[in-house]
């Protein structure tokens, strides 16, 4: 690969840090437009009910409003993410499935004319029984949340690879373990929201969104709109964190472009705090229980699962989240035979969807809680089992993964070496102890039937380079990565590049911001686009300078021969030549890239490569747990990752840093805690997620294996460390006071109730 | 019934028209077109909203405008009105304590008012003092970097 | 979220100000408005008329007179937090002081508005929409406590952080109103009912708290345990005063009842006797005699009792330190 890089690899300030330091960054609110409207959504209070009448009157008589809409005055149109699981309305008709659900919305002059004509909204709903638990969900005789959908239970995944059966025979253990993942808000600092405009000569929308996936909510609105996509355009501003939370199409999103198109004038909603944790998305509760046969050595023979996952109401991403929490149970540990059985299970309560790992960090947490269990139980260390049973670059996987490089081994034994395993586990004073895990993640999804991503390379006459790419950064700093990829290829400096991204009306596609492929996906193609348009430039270079193209590179804005680099000319004087020469035209380089794969596959029929490449990572962490109160205290966490190789070491520092918060948050301090339907703590007062006090001290190694498939060998950093910091903690608390806890969190309440009990050592 | 009242918003006078019942971050926001300061819960449980009254920091989110009178108000707008950064805004893009920005201008406001306290706090009181800001994205780690580098406290290990 | 309308008024005199809420029967008083404002959002409280009293000059001071001190009602949790005399007299008060909410609700919070803060619930702080599933409560004018799930009495619990504090110092409170001053001790100040958890007419303002010199001669502590070190109201907050040349001890909870508590029978226990580590544990088993506790928060009232125990005593512990047998 690349030898001597200039700026990838370079701690390169985000590119629009500036700007969001100033508090000159636009996020959708701060987006303002002449005769602009407000509008409010009005929800169900009930968890289960049927919508007999809506009064809509008294809203639309009140002075300032401009419109009032119900499910019944929009087309039968129901959308979501994935085709086959498209189960929701963009606003609820016939009936209302959970507290919180879109039942009407109002737009006016003001917010507070809006707040106020919701209140005058009268619906009179006929209850019908709720069920909350999915367990009850699937019995006979349990409420039916979707006609015609049986057991509530939307979506179900089985997969068998090799022979589990003969491998339980072969096994000299078996072990089997229920576990339990809570429910977890992703809860991003900015609310959702949307600023729709229509335009009546043309008949089309545009939409500012605060989204992840700003085609396919091109899809979506045009669809339940009912016009044609290219009536659509969805225009991505800087958005304030989405964690998973912001793929979909939501309310404020249809309701924004109707009233835009009945009013004729800009048209803004804007979620508050508690909507975000109650009608937004959440991370799906799940139960889990692993069977896991081995040989006395510790090898793995083979693992069974079945899986309830707390759907909520509506499906959202189902079907791609079981199949990532069944798929990514056989990686990074060598799993020979699997089977997988996972449910998607309605309930009326929050709907569940895509959050950073989606499916795999509760199917992680049972897999990484067994493991350790195992452990003791057959008395083998459990960084040793790990690197046992770890997965090596290069070798046959059972569902056709291919996996070119795999650092898994190296993370574990990293990680337990800087946590200071040998010394600690098993020898701290009791309240202290240490826990690994471990995880694997793919870099976006190829498995998924057409996923591809798009970008334009121009490079105008003064030398400055705009970039178009469909890459929707939320925060993670994806369009600061393309940028740095783009200026290396191009030998210029970040200065030097524009990225112009997310606008559907303007840049090619992407697919979005989830299953963390935007570097690898967005970034080849804009490395592609690059160079096409760097070939170009070099080919009137060659002519003019007599030389074989082939020998050309360039590098600080000057492109040299390689057998003689003191030879060559400026880019500025190349570009000029160019233009002079022959097109007077800005040169362009277009191109689009997409995992490659030896068979087209769809997640539930056939199996192959599921991603370009796959990241490994392992966290070690270190736990204080106070006898008296049971308090728990993250002391440190080292979290190694490998991701190929950081294209900003700096930007993959602040996932790996961000996801352990975020994983600790999930294993000890966040819940979403609903009594019969109701979110009793929809506030950042009471989902009391981490703040800077409860900081862990945080390592991050990055292992490098320098991937082939990826931009610069690159894979991802986005989601993968919050995969396993949750059962690395828990398994912590195990060394610390000898208890083993199945389900998340783990509160101090919980440890006080079991060392009472006398548990632990 | 509405007000014409007068509030000097980083070194500048303004004449707004104001009904009580607006906070603070409304008449920032949706009046004076001050758009730095963000609104991430309006209920004072995040800080995103934080601004300096007085040089303290304040949730603009559950303070009346009206209690804005007669106050110097510094918002994100005002740490820097040239074309040179803060020394916190410096050190927040150069550490990478930014992800997404959106909790970004209640940080650094917040960080000024500890620095006009005390102009080399500790790390422990940078962290007590900014935990009422929430970040979801860095994980901390990174502003407190940020905070201590423009404190002039660069190099002590976070 | 919007704030409701009211009529504002912003008096610029105690004299003008006691006028005004002599007239205006209904009238809240807003100070930091952390407390209020909130409330306000979420509909709970809807005052048709709001009296802001920040403009009233005099009420922000801490100065020691005759050996107490005086703290006027409208100084910052902040300025008293950082008061080098309060920090070394009467520690309770300014460790109280510097975790109630975050720093930025110590620089807007006021003494008097933390202390007469509204009592919580977890069906009553949340807004409109959401209390519309289960009907209007007791406390927002209903007729049934959603907590017990019956009628009768409300149960939402007092959860500030100062109080205890100045329980434990056996602060006294100065009220004012057209007709004069009126000095009580600051305890009378509460109902112990959760509907009006205060006992203030319509035309009082707090105006001053006073800590009595006896109390500065002791050791005093404030401990709060809550989910996270910021932001969050206590689970539980132990307030302990103790003289141990006089062995006179006093104990305080708050986010147990519906106000703040002297726990009266763990004083009883202690006082006038040695403190050895049996009569700690004992004096750890009786913590939660006389607190009504009811679940009105996300914990449960066994893990509130638990470490209602824990609290004492780990406080009893430190803060005798050095002089136990």
């Amino acid at each position: 690969m690349e030898k001597e890089l200039n700026i990838v690899g370079k701690r390169v300030p985000m590119h629009d840090g500036v700007a969001k330091a100033r508090g000159t960054a636009q996020f959708t609110d701060d987006l303002v437009f002449p005769g602009m409207l407000y509008g409010k959504i009005l929800r169900s209070p009930l968890p289960h009910a049927r919508i007999i009448h809506i009064d809509t009157a008294k809203a639309r008589k009140l002075s300032g409003v401009k419109g009032v809409v119900t499910g019944q005055d929009i087309p039968d149109r129901q959308y979501g993410i994935v085709p086959k699981a498209r189960d929701e309305y963009a606003l609820a008709k016939g009936k209302v499935r959970y507290i919180g659900d879109d039942v009407a919305a109002v737009c006016a002059v003001d917010l507070e004319a809006a707040e106020e004509a919701v209140s005058l909204i009268k619906v009179e709903y006929e209850e019908l029984p709720a069920v909350y638990d999915p367990l009850d969900s699937i019995k006979e005789g349990a409420p039916v949340i979707h006609e015609g959908v049986d057991h509530n239970t939307s979506m179900s995944i089985r997969k068998e690879f090799g022979d589990v059966k003969k491998a339980f025979a072969e096994s000299d253990h078996i072990f089997e373990d229920t576990f339990y993942s809570q429910a977890v808000n992703h809860a991003p600092m900015e609310p959702h929201a949307a600023v729709a405009q229509y335009d009546h000569l043309g008949e089309h929308f545009t939409v500012y969104s605060s989204t992840q996936i700003p085609y396919f909510l091109r899809r979506n609105l045009a669809s339940t709109l009912m016009v044609p996509e290219s009536k659509v355009r969805i225009i991505k501003p800087k958005v304030g964190g989405g964690f998973g939370q912001k793929i979909d199409m939501f309310a404020k999103d249809f309701c924004a472009a109707w009233f835009a198109r009945e009013t004729g004038r800009a048209v803004k909603f804007v979620y508050e705090r508690d909507e975000l944790f109650i009608s937004t998305r959440q991370r799906h509760p799940m139960y889990i229980t692993v069977r896991t046969g081995m040989k006395k050595d510790g090898t793995i023979l083979a693992q069974q699962f079945k899986a309830h996952a707390d759907g909520g109401a509506y499906n959202s991403t189902a079907p791609t989240m079981i199949a990532l929490s069944c798929y990514f149970l056989m990686i990074p540990y060598r799993v020979p035979n699997l089977i997988y059985e996972g449910h998607h299970v309605y309930t009326n309560k929050p709907v569940g969807g895509a959050m950073r790992g989606h499916g795999i960090p509760q199917a992680r947490f049972a897999v990484e809680r067994q493991l350790d269990l195992i452990a003791q139980r057959i008395g083998i260390d459990p960084v040793e089992l790990r690197v046992k049973n770890s997965i090596q670059a290069g070798e046959p996987h059972p569902a056709k993964f291919i996996i070119n490089t795999c650092g898994f081994s190296d993370c574990l034994k990293q990680a337990a070496e800087a946590i200071g395993w040998k010394e600690k586990r098993g020898k701290l004073p009791k309240g202290r102890g240490v826990g690994i895990a471990g995880a694997s993640f793919p870099s976006g999804v190829s498995n998924m039937s057409h996923i591809s991503s798009g970008s334009v390379v121009q490079i105008g006459q003064d030398g400055a380079v705009n970039v178009l790419s469909g890459a929707a950064d939320i925060g993670q700093g994806a369009e600061t990565v393309i940028a740095q990829i783009v200026a290396e290829v191009l030998g210029v400096t970040m200065e030097d590049v524009r990225i112009t991204a997310a606008d559907t009306g303007t840049c090619p596609m992407d697919p979005g911001t989830f299953g963390s492929g935007v570097t690898v996906r967005a970034g080849n193609a804009a490395r592609l686009a690059a160079e096409e348009a760097r070939k170009k430039l070099f080919k009137y270079v060659a002519k003019h300078l007599d030389v074989e193209r082939d020998d050309l590179a360039v590098k600080d804005r000057f492109i040299y021969l390689k057998s003689s680099p003191g030879k060559g000319m400026s880019f500025k004087d190349a570009l000029k030549g160019y233009q002079y020469a022959d097109l007077p035209m800005p040169i362009v380089g277009r191109a689009s890239w997409f995992a490659p794969s030896t068979e087209p596959t769809t997640l539930f029929k056939d199996d192959g490569n599921f991603a370009p490449n796959y990241s490994f990572m392992a966290q070690a962490a270190e736990v204080d747990v106070d006898l008296e109160t049971g308090q728990i205290k993250l002391l440190k966490m080292v979290t190694a990752h490998d991701c190929g190789r950081a294209i900003n070491p700096m930007l993959v520092e602040g996932q790996l840093e961000g996801s352990v918060v975020g994983g600790m948050g999930q294993a000890l301090y966040e819940n979403v805690i609903v009594e019969k339907g109701q979110v009793m703590n929809p506030s950042f007062l009471d989902y009391g997620f981490p703040t800077f006090l409860e900081m862990p001290e945080i390592g991050a190694i990055e292992v490098e294996t320098d991937d082939p498939i990826g931009p610069f060998g690159a894979k991802e950093a986005g989601e993968g460390t919050q995969l396993s910091p949750a059962p690395a903690i828990v398994n912590a608390i195990y060394d610390a006071i000898g208890v083993d806890f199945k389900e998340l969190p783990v509160t101090p309440e919980k440890i006080l109730e079991v060392l009472e009990k006398g548990g632990g050592k | 019934m509405k007000k014409i009242i007068s509030l000097s918003i980083n070194g500048d006078q303004y004449e707004v028209l104001v009904s009580p019942n607006q906070t603070l971050l409304e008449v920032l926001r949706d009046q004076l077109g001050l758009m730095g300061t963000k609104r991430g819960c309006d209920l004072g449980a995040c800080g995103a909203c934080t601004v300096l009254i007085n040089g303290e920091a304040y949730l603009s989110c559950i303070m009346l405008a009206m209690d804005g009178v007669g106050k110097e108000i510094q918002t994100i707008e005002g740490l820097t009105q040239t074309r040179e950064l803060h020394p916190l805004q410096e050190a927040f893009v150069k550490e990478g304590g930014i992800q997404c920005g959106f909790c970004t201008p209640g940080m650094i406001m917040t960080a000024q008012a500890i620095l006009n306290e005390a102009e080399k706090p500790s790390e422990e009181t940078i962290k007590r003092k900014m935990a009422g800001n929430l970040c979801r994205c860095t994980g901390y780690k990174k502003i407190v970097t940020a905070v201590m580098s423009a404190a002039g406290q660069a190099g002590e290990e976070v | 979220m919007k704030l409701p309308k009211f009529k504002y008024l912003e008096p610029t005199s105690m004299k003008e100000a006691l006028s005004l809420l002599g007239k205006e029967g209904s009238a809240k008083i807003l100070a930091g408005g952390t407390d209020l404002l909130v409330n306000m959002k979420h509909k709970i409280e809807v005052p048709s008329v709001l009296v802001n009293i920040k403009r009233i000059e005099g009420l922000d001071y801490v100065k020691i007179e005759d050996g107490a001190v005086r703290i006027g009602a409208l100084t910052s949790l902040n300025k008293i937090s950082q008061n080098p005399f309060l920090k070394e007299k009467v520690p309770a008060l300014t460790q109280a002081a510097v975790k109630v909410g975050s720093y930025h609700h110590q620089s807007m919070g006021t003494i008097g508005g933390n202390i007469c803060q509204q009592n919580r619930c977890k069906f009553y702080n949340q807004s409109e929409w959401w209390r519309s599933t289960n009907g209007p409560c007791l406390k927002v004018g209903g007729n049934i406590c959603h907590v017990v799930g019956k009628k009768g009495a409300c149960y939402s619990t007092y959860c500030g952080d100062v109080a205890p504090a100045l329980l434990a110092l056996e602060a006294r409170i100065v009220l004012q109103n057209k007709k004069g001053l009126k000095e009580s001790s600051l305890e009378s100040l509460f109902s112990g009912k959760g509907l009006a958890p205060l006992k203030i007419k319509a035309g009082d303002i707090l105006t001053e708290i006073i800590i009595p010199e006896t109390s500065l001669q002791g050791r005093s502590s404030y401990r709060k345990f809550a989910n996270r070190e910021s932001i969050d109201f206590p689970i539980v907050g132990l307030a302990l005063w103790v003289s141990p040349e006089k062995k006179e001890y006093r104990a305080a909870f708050t986010a147990v009842d519906r106000r703040p508590l002297r726990a009266k029978a763990v004083e009883t226990f202690l006082n006038q006797k040695d403190l050895t580590e049996e009569r700690i544990e004992e004096a750890g088993a009786l913590a939660s005699k006389g607190a009504q506790l009811v679940k009105t928060s996300l914990y449960t009232t066994a893990y509130k009792k638990k470490m209602m125990g824990i609290l004492l005593k780990q406080a009893l512990k430190e803060t005798t330190r050095g002089y136990r047998s």
